[in-house]
């Protein structure tokens, strides 16, 4: 199928923050010379706790962001919300107009577990009798979508989309599909979290899939993810609104696959992740063979590096060989419901600048892990079409596949 | 109590499968009786539970039958006894 120029999407606008800095120039500068954001984790003295890295946003001053009128009603995830999508909308230059107008979908795969577990410390532990009557607005669930709507004066549909580790992917799947179907002309979307906090820290280590030592992503001696924090957001426009208004386009967001396994709640599945790739080829109407790079969900799960390759196999066969693939979480950390949404704005860099991202911290190929991960060193190359993979606990699987301009 | 370790750990796979606790040998094979990592995660956390030991991630990769979880979990409550 063709699409006109009201029904294909285009990217405008990118913001972020995360453990690689405070804006996207930071994250990208970052990510082209392989910079992990990885460290010692800070902030808890708990001496059971069996976490000690992670990849946290280091020097955000939410006062330097916000009033002191709104920061009491927002938890750490709406801030990065909010600080990403500024950063998104101010890049495409979107008037207030089309702004009120435009629809806002924010994933997260947590919420505001910041809220919660305060609120929790104060009733279970301290034996305090009344909650904190802003825990509910703060830390609900949609609290960063609401919040992105009223301090962005964003009118349309504005909704929280939440998918674990996939919640971006699909969030601006959803955006995507809004623009197409001409509800909307223009959207933010992506993602947001902030999973460090102590119980759902202890939650994580329960699970046995953090690494306490590094996440090495594809390699022999990887030992699962680390997690991170913070947003990825992006501006969607129909192509023709952003021509009209005389926008810079970064890429075209081709089309979009979303799949579920309806198998296992942890385990992964080749067949799922690989129906995925395939529906958002299909709906980009791309042939497998012109995909040039894959940005990997790539955990550094044993579990996940190897489905995914295997899956990679089935969609693009002899092509896979040709493909240069990484994870960029060995950098940024599992964002969890973020994570998306900072591959997403990688992937238009990528495409954008023609330099491909490394899988760092690589040390040699697993088993079941024979793709080209771009080890350790970025590489500069001319792309036309990229991937950008999501595969959430639970099944859930979102693809996004994206073309230069 | 005198702690059956044999018990505690059979009674921990049968209620994380809903099987029958007599159908489970110490030969018995976890890949046999469908344990999947997350049901090896959860009978691990009920064993460590009752016997207050905690088992690290790395020995969870070698455990391959019922008899593995036993021997582990003596191991590892033979060195709490010696601190």
């Amino acid at each position: 199928m063709t699409r006109d120029e009201t029904s294909r999407v285009v990217v405008t606008g990118l913001g972020s923050v995360s453990a690689l800095g405070l804006d996207t120039d930071q994250f990208w500068a970052a990510v082209k010379t392989g910079q992990s954001g990885i460290a010692p984790l800070q902030g808890f003295s708990d001496e059971t706790l069996k976490i000690r890295l992670g990849a946290q946003v280091k020097g955000f001053d939410a006062a330097a962001h916000f009033s002191s009128r709104d920061l009491p009603l927002l938890d750490r995830y709406s801030q990065f919300a909010l600080v990403a999508c500024r950063e998104a909308i101010g890049q495409a230059g979107l008037e207030p107009a089309a702004l009120f107008d435009a629809a806002a979908v924010i994933g997260t795969g947590c919420g505001g577990k910041e809220t919660d577990e305060i609120t929790y410390t104060h009733l279970y532990k301290q034996q305090k009798s009344r909650a904190h009557p802003f825990t509910i607005p703060r830390g609900m669930p949609s609290a960063a979508a609401s919040q992105v709507s009223m301090q962005l004066s964003i009118a349309g549909p504005v909704f929280t989309v939440s998918s674990a580790c996939s919640s971006a992917n699909h969030a601006i799947a959803q955006a995507a599909l809004l623009i197409r179907a001409g509800v909307v002309e223009v959207a933010i979307a992506g993602g947001t979290d902030a999973p460090f906090t102590y119980g759902l820290l202890k939650a994580w280590e329960a699970l046995r899939v953090v690494s306490t030592d590094n996440c090495r992503p594809f390699s022999a001696d990887r030992s699962g993810l680390v997690l991170g924090e913070g947003a990825g957001m992006v501006v969607l426009e129909s192509e023709r609104h952003a021509r009209r208004r005389g926008a810079s386009i970064l890429a075209r967001l081709a089309g979009s696959g979303m799949t579920a396994d309806a198998g296992h709640i942890t385990d992964p599945s080749a067949d799922g992740a690989a129906r995925a790739i395939r529906a958002a080829l299909r709906d980009a109407s791309i042939d497998a063979q012109v995909v040039d790079y894959v940005n990997a969900h790539g955990t550094g799960t044993l579990a996940n590096d190897r489905t995914e390759t295997e899956a990679l196999h089935r969609v693009f066969g002899a092509h896979a060989k040709e493909l240069m693939v990484s994870s960029t979480k060995a950098m940024h950390g599992h964002a969890l419901g973020a994570s998306g949404g900072l591959e997403f704005i990688a992937t238009v860099l990528a495409l954008r600048d023609g330099i491909i991202p490394p899988t760092i911290n690589f040390t040699g190929p697993g088993e079941g892990c024979d793709l080209d991960y771009v080890p350790n060193v970025a590489r500069e190359k001319k792309i036309r079409v990229a991937i950008s993979n999501s595969f959430a606990f639970g099944g859930l699987n979102a693809v996004q596949v994206l073309q230069a301009v | 109590m005198v702690m059956d370790i044999e018990t505690i750990v059979k009674t921990a796979i049968a209620n994380q499968k809903m099987i029958d606790v007599e159908s489970i040998s110490l030969a018995t094979s976890l890949q046999d009786l469908g344990v999947t990592s997350l049901d090896a995660i959860t009978i691990v956390y009920e064993v460590e539970e009752i016997c207050d030991i905690e088992v690290p991630n790395d020995e969870l990769e070698n455990l391959r039958t019922v008899q593995d979880i036993v021997t582990g979990v003596q191991s590892l409550l033979a060195k709490k006894a010696q601190v």
